[in-house]
């Protein structure tokens, strides 16, 4: 099956916030989160005990096996539901699929590879779209419940916090890496591990602790998603790049050059905001802005329990979790990028 | 000269072949680079620069050839003295850019007009908004060698936030490749791209 980037087939984030300037937003108290704060899912309140959350993601394929691509396709489009806090509760399939290029068990193995992640996670599929393109592309609408006191957004980070990332970054590079020959059969193997892994664990650790600021990390890199984390909540964050977790070794691919195009699309849109110390070094400046496909969560949590909240996540499965950065009152740039 | 083709190949795949040019290229060294993807060759201008290697650029009938050369080490290129020297902050920048194409301001007397010239760019520094850019291309790069009078001035400039590109064709011409004093030695799609997105053009 054909390859591509995942998430970094995501448009500029350049061009979109141009566009959504455009575009009127829709007037109504019920609506608690919309793209104002460019967060993860829009929020709608229903009554005073339940709010519905809803987004949608899709993609062309990551990876050759159909079955596994479904599996993280699903996977990412969930995710935006975890990281508001919310459960998931039902689906919509789009999917794009061009079935006089491709044989129809590809279709499929897509969607058997998306109905059993949405399984797990506690979703029913209850219907979808199909239109006839190609490359093939393909992800879900979700839509979740959430306690309208209770959603976790962009805008929730407090100065003195302390950020912590659930799963490792890289995913970009592996793949880029992967289709010229430079990554290895167990490199690569972790990176769909991860991408397929749900960030359901993730968010009950956050739930459990009340944590009011998260995002998850997808195609605007790890330092793009900061950002719009940063300008949401009004605080600036400090990013330790050596703390920050990686996959396999995409630290040496970017070394060799193996540096995707969407970064540089990411580091595009972001640098302005972004002080980078003068000592860092350039690989870890790139990962910063790989494109994540179904990446981690990225929290905020008070310092006095982060030792605790990073434990929990371990002993939950996510044995990379790790304190990442910390939190400030505004400061001249959004974000800083250290060693 | 060695050439790497990356042609036909669209990210990463030029970039690793140039890193691994530059890993093989001893300091000073240089090699010919071809890419036929617009996309690529503003990633390569980027991924170079944040690299430290220098380049030049032509471009004919979609193919970019960039001919890249391995500066030898830090040293050569910096001034420790220039990291000593405390950055001047929060200076207002208008979306202006200044283009210096002679050493000279207006017609005249010769000697009159160098010196307009060097009044001018002292004069920049006291501007309520600052140039974003300034541009120095043919007898213009003259202004930014080591031994220039308003060298200073325009260090300061560069200091206060203003992006200083010279045009690497007229350092070459006249060959001040080593005494370049400030400034980024730039090609010319750099040069036209800051033009055209320019607000506009003040042209002593």
């Amino acid at each position: 099956m054909v390859e591509s980037g995942g998430c970094s087939a995501k448009i500029s984030p350049k061009q979109l916030e141009e566009i959504l300037k455009y575009l009127p937003l829709p007037k109504d108290p019920n609506i608690l989160v919309d793209i104002d704060t460019h967060d993860d899912a829009g929020v709608y309140k229903v009554n005073d005990d339940l709010a519905l959350v809803l987004t949608t993601d899709f993609f062309p394929p990551v990876c050759s096996d159909p079955y596994e691509f479904g599996q993280i396709a699903a996977a990412n489009s969930i995710s935006d539901v975890y990281a508001m806090g919310g459960d998931p509760v039902l689906a919509l399939n789009i999917m794009m699929f061009q079935a006089a290029k491709l044989p129809m068990e590809a279709y499929a193995e897509i969607l058997k590879g998306g109905f059993d992640k949405a399984t797990e996670a506690g979703v029913r599929i209850i219907g979808g779209h199909t239109l006839d393109d190609y490359p093939p592309k393909y992800g879900l609408a979700v839509v979740g419940y959430i306690h309208p006191g209770k959603i976790i957004t962009n805008a929730g980070v407090i100065p003195g916090d302390s950020l912590i990332l659930t799963k490792p970054i890289g995913t970009g590079v592996i793949l880029a890496g992967h289709r010229l020959g430079m990554v290895s059969d167990d490199n690569l193997a972790e990176a769909k591990r991860l991408m397929k892994l749900l960030n359901k664990t993730g968010a009950e650790v956050m739930k459990r602790y009340n944590i009011r600021g998260a995002t998850d990390i997808t195609g605007f890199g790890l330092a793009g998603h900061t950002l719009k984390m940063a300008k949401a909540s009004k605080v600036s964050l400090i990013i330790n790049m050596k703390e920050v977790p990686l996959i396999g070794n995409s630290y040496q691919l970017i070394d060799d050059g193996c540096i995707p195009g969407a970064s540089f699309r990411n580091l595009d849109y972001a640098e302005k905001d972004i002080d980078f110390a003068s000592d860092l070094d350039y690989n870890l400046k790139m990962i910063a802005f790989d494109a994540q496909t179904s990446g981690g969560l990225l929290f905020s949590a008070p310092s006095d329990k982060v030792n605790k909240i990073v434990e929990d996540l371990r002993s939950a499965g996510l044995s990379d979790s790790k304190v990442i950065g910390y939190a400030t009152e505004p400061k001249e740039k959004c974000i800083y990028l250290n060693n | 000269m060695r050439i790497v083709d990356t042609k036909g190949h669209l990210c990463p795949a030029p970039l690793i072949a140039a890193k691994k040019a530059l890993k093989e290229t001893a300091g000073g060294e240089s090699f010919i680079l071809l890419t036929d993807n617009q996309t690529s060759f503003d990633n390569l201008g980027r991924f170079l620069k944040d690299n430290k290697a220098d380049f030049q650029v032509s471009e004919s009938e979609s193919i970019w050839t960039l001919t890249i050369t391995k500066t030898i080490g830090e040293v050569a290129l910096t001034n420790p003295e220039d990291y000593c020297a405390p950055s001047i902050s929060h200076f207002e920048k208008g979306n202006y850019v200044v283009v210096i194409s002679s050493d000279k301001m207006g017609e005249g007397d010769e000697e009159l007009g160098h010196l307009l010239m060097a009044n001018f760019i002292k004069a920049l520094k006291d501007l309520d908004e600052l140039p974003s850019k300034m541009v120095f291309y043919n007898n213009g790069v003259k202004l930014v060698t080591t031994s220039s009078p308003v060298i200073e001035h325009l260090k300061d400039l560069e200091k206060m936030g203003v992006e200083v590109l010279l045009c690497a064709t007229c350092v070459n011409h006249y060959s001040l490749a080593s005494s370049v004093g400030a400034g980024t030695v730039s090609n010319m799609f750099t040069i036209a791209e800051a033009m055209a997105s320019a607000g506009n053009i003040v042209k002593p």
